[in-house]
């Protein structure tokens, strides 16, 4: 049987075929996909103190590390309960997004890092935060 | 398109996409396959911002 495949029609069709392949790989849409009790609480709580927050980080007491948390900057009571309580809410949000979208365990950090980009990104000026190297300064 | 090229074209995506991983050995040793999940950071960062947002704004929807 003599098979006569013309080259240059298959590699348009291989070329096709990767590119649909290619184009069903877009921005993954990961979210919160069920507000649950606890992380309806979680961002209840961290929009209720989200004022008190933004001072204290405007005061120097409070930055945004590079881990996606709060960390208190002086020793002050206040700051301390408030980096306590904010990061357990916090870690709340990223474990049910690290959960509801069937990451592997080992995604948390890159969970972590991106809300820690997001929070440099919505720091004021002046406030302190953690860069990506480790070294913390004035926005 | 010609029969044989419609073939050729089913084999390639066989080939590309319907691999199939036949796992041989003892069965009280599991295989353990460890696979690299690599999260698109574009997507998540979206989420993030908008959580952000939410509580920034107190509106928890």
């Amino acid at each position: 049987m003599t098979t006569k495949i013309q080259t240059g029609k298959l590699a348009a069709a291989l070329a096709a075929m990767l590119c649909l392949g290619a184009a069903g790989v877009q921005a993954a849409d990961y979210d919160i996909k069920e507000m649950t009790a606890d992380v309806h609480k979680a961002m209840s709580n961290r929009a209720a103190r989200y004022e008190s927050v933004q001072k204290l980080k405007s005061t120097g007491a409070l930055g945004e590390n590079n881990r996606g948390y709060l960390e208190a900057l002086n020793a002050s009571a206040s700051a301390g309960a408030a980096v306590a309580d904010e990061n357990a809410d916090r870690k709340v949000i990223y474990q049910a997004i690290v959960k509801q979208n069937e990451l592997p365990d080992s995604a948390m950090s890159q969970v972590e890092a991106t809300f820690a980009e997001v929070q440099r990104d919505k720091s004021k000026a002046g406030d302190s935060i953690q860069l990506p190297t480790g070294q913390w300064t004035k926005k | 398109m010609k029969p044989i090229q419609v073939v050729a074209l089913g084999l390639i995506a066989l080939g590309l996409f319907g691999c199939t991983i036949k796992a041989v050995g003892d069965p009280n040793r599991p295989i353990t396959i460890n696979a690299n999940v690599v999260v698109d950071v574009r997507g998540l960062k979206q989420t993030a911002t908008s959580i952000e947002d939410q509580i920034a704004s107190g509106k928890i929807k």
